[in-house]
């Protein structure tokens, strides 16, 4: 089987290959930190997707939720379920989890029917639900000592508060912890049964930038262990960040899926570089002449789509010839963003 | 059901609680500091006390004695006439205290004079839910009485006092506060814990969370009243144990009176299931538990016996379950009549039984 592992020291991410149920020591190829990683050995299981929902659908009164959506995860990956507030994210996501019944459609975890099988797919499941909040006055590994007895086998405490970088908070109460820690606390919980699929509703909603990257660490580390990990978010950077695949729903319906490059050169306008402050007639004319499409932004500034990157050395190079001077350049990639922007 | 399961919710209840300055004040020293004040108010009565005279006499002598406690300023004498039963009438008329004087009482002294003793009897009947006050007037009189005998008889016994309470036994305020104190406090911690059980803890998810663990329901609620009875029992040991050392309150610790502790933090505890099932803002639903609560510790008679309220009132403590908690818990531990204390608990258990099977079949566990 074949794992896609994100370097915790330097955010390098490679795939690795390995047998499942076994263990290789490897160092990352771009910085050289090294580190264990294991691969999930599952008789039962391998193979098969992570979810598979069909036709699923939610209606309250005359609103409909959620449209008959349909969709598959795979084992191992992080799949970003992306869309604004009140597009149907933690609707769907609770319906799979099965605390809300949908009004129509199917979904399987592990290959197994949610409706016959819940009570075997709770041990193999954790979540974290939408603003989360656990027992203020208990300690973090109360806590997940707590949640951890609920279940009749679970993992070791100390290794997730380990992999959750939760050491030092452990004897502190949950109720004195800030916003990011509370996130992180809430993403332990969800692991002391060691899940296959591991589902955070809105991680870092609220949390300030540095924060928020701390809770992306913790979930690329989830990769890292194997897990599947169902994300919902409405924060196009942290798909772009962390997922493999992504839905983007939108009042209820899917209106994308695919991989982050899928979707950006399905739905995207392209990079584009900017030229600020130059002598913006003589720089369209060369340039035009050479066979670029220039387009003037007004002061100055002057904007080229470009669909590979050595056309950007290109033009730089013939401005130079040209003489031409200016202040600054960037490259505005295409992103999340603007596909988003470019499906509603 | 697993034991392990409850055992930690169980002990994460009382980890929680032990660290919340909040809890720990109104589970334990809200109550203590009420029984001292009460106590203090009820036992230290004021200046003047109002008793009543009913002078079958009516003589000279009589009239003597009743000026003479008009002078004392600190008693306020009322004469009344009353021929049918006195108890009754004191009762009818609200009147804690009333002393008797007997036809021959003039006779008597006028006897004592030319030289012959025969001992004659006044009556003093008094309420014992104002046994400080009724003591306090008590002796005030007897002091009056031995001056007398001692003006007329050189210290033989003429004139004499004899008790007579409208309850057979001495019960004070504090007896009957007491276990009106036990009941609201086991009320009040069962109500808001099963609030926050219900609101607050749906609210940040996490029995959304429990939904995908393997916890049942019955575990959640099984060790929920577990907790709740702990803290009941703790209320109940400390509320007596405050009661009996400080007022010395003689407390009886019978099976009924736990059977009847028991079904309280059932009945309650469904009654903030209820509360929270229908009322979702926690906030919004600790202000119904107050709104609900509140009036019910005042009607259902737990802190002034509820024949001191008007006849209307009364009628409506008897649907109150509160009521019976307040009147099984006093029949039970204090006045130790049985009968009553048997009737009391049985109407507690069907409150509780209703209660607390109406608040989990209705509380919703799943989402919409
Ligand atoms: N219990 C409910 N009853 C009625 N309408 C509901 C209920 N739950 C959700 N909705 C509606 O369904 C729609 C989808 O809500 P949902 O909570 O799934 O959105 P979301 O994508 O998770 O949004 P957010 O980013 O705000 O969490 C919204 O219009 C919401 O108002
Ligand atoms: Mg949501």
């Amino acid at each position: 089987m074949q794992l896609r592992l994100q370097c915790p020291h330097c955010g390098h991410i490679e795939s690795y290959d390995g047998t499942p149920g076994t263990r290789i020591v490897v160092s990352c190829l771009s910085c050289g930190q090294q580190g264990q990683i294991s691969f999930p050995f599952n008789h039962e299981t391998a193979g098969v997707p992570a979810i598979e929902v069909s036709n699923l659908k939610k209606q309250y009164g005359t609103l409909t939720a959620v449209n008959g959506i349909s969709f598959t995860v795979q084992q191992g990956e992080i799949f970003a379920f992306l869309g604004p507030n009140g597009a149907g994210k933690t609707t769907t996501v609770e319906m799979i989890e099965s605390i809300r019944k949908p009004t129509q459609g199917q979904v399987k975890i592990l290959g197994k029917d949610i409706n016959t099988s819940f009570d075997e797919i709770k041990h193999r499941i954790g979540i974290l639900p939408q603003e989360f909040k656990s027992f203020e006055r208990l300690t973090v590994r109360e806590t997940l000592e707590y949640f951890s007895v609920l279940y009749d086998k679970s993992a070791d405490i100390d290794e997730i508060l380990k992999a959750m970088d939760l050491v030092d908070q452990r004897k502190k109460l949950y109720g004195n912890l800030s916003g990011g820690l509370k996130q992180r606390v809430g993403v332990a919980i969800s692991l002391v049964n060691d899940p296959d699929i591991v589902f955070l509703d809105e991680p870092t909603t609220g949390l300030d930038p540095k924060a928020r990257r701390e809770v992306w660490q913790v979930i690329a580390n989830l990769r890292n262990r194997g897990k599947t990990v169902f994300l919902t978010t409405h924060y196009m950077e942290e798909a772009e960040y962390l997922a493999d695949h992504i839905a983007i729903i939108h009042k209820g319906n899917i209106i994308a899926e695919g991989s982050l490059d899928d979707l950006i050169s399905r739905y995207g306008k392209g990079n584009v570089l900017r030229i600020r402050n130059c002598s913006t007639q003589d720089a369209i004319e060369t340039l035009r002449i050479n066979g670029f499409d220039v387009i003037s932004e007004g002061n100055g500034d002057i904007a080229i789509p470009i669909n590979y990157k050595e056309r950007v050395l290109e033009i730089l190079s013939q401005l130079r010839h040209d003489c031409i001077e200016y202040d600054s350049i960037d490259i505005r990639r295409s992103n999340l963003e603007e596909v988003f922007l470019t499906l509603t | 059901m697993r034991i392990k399961v409850l055992i930690n919710d169980f002990k994460a209840s009382i980890l929680t609680w032990k660290r919340s300055k909040g809890t720990l004040f109104w589970t334990i020293a809200f109550p203590i500091i009420l029984i001292l004040i009460f106590g203090a108010i009820f036992s230290g009565q004021s200046v003047e006390y109002d008793i009543h005279i009913n002078d079958l006499d009516n003589s000279q002598h009589s009239h003597q004695l009743i000026s003479i406690m008009n002078e004392t300023g600190v008693l306020k004498p009322h004469t009344v006439d009353i021929t049918s039963n006195i108890t009754a009438y004191m009762k009818n008329e609200d009147i804690a205290r009333l002393l008797e004087i007997p036809k021959g009482y003039g006779q008597a002294l006028e006897a004592a004079l030319s030289g012959s003793t025969s001992p004659i009897t006044l009556t003093y009947y008094f309420d014992p839910s104002e046994q400080s006050s009724s003591s306090i007037v008590r002796s005030i009189i007897s002091d009056m009485l031995q001056r007398l005998n001692l003006q007329y008889t050189q210290g033989r016994t003429l004139v004499e006092l004899k008790d007579e309470s409208t309850i057979t036994e001495e019960f004070g305020f504090i007896d009957f506060f007491i276990p009106g104190m036990i009941g609201f406090t086991i009320m009040q911690s069962c109500i808001y814990g099963s609030i926050e059980r219900n609101t607050k803890f749906r609210k940040d998810g996490i029995l959304r969370k429990l939904l995908t663990t393997p916890i049942t329901r019955s575990e959640w609620i099984f060790s929920k009243m577990l907790f709740m009875l702990f803290l009941s029992f703790i209320s109940t040991i400390l509320i007596g144990i405050v009661g009996w050392l400080v007022w010395g309150v003689s407390i009886h610790v019978t099976p009924l009176m736990i059977i009847i502790i028991i079904a309280t933090s059932f009945l309650f505890s469904g009654m903030g299931m209820l509360i929270g099932r229908f009322v979702k803002e926690e906030e919004t639903a600790d202000t119904a538990g107050g709104a609900i609560s509140f009036p019910m510790m005042f009607l259902a008679g737990t802190f002034f016996p509820l024949d001191q309220m008007p006849e209307a009132l009364q009628t409506f403590a008897r649907v109150l379950p509160l009521y019976y908690v307040n009147e099984g818990l006093r029949n039970a531990m204090i006045y130790m009549k049985f009968n009553d204390a048997l009737i009391n608990t049985f109407a507690v258990l069907i409150f509780a039984a209703v209660f607390f099977i109406a608040g989990v079949v209705l509380t919703k566990w799943h989402e919409d």
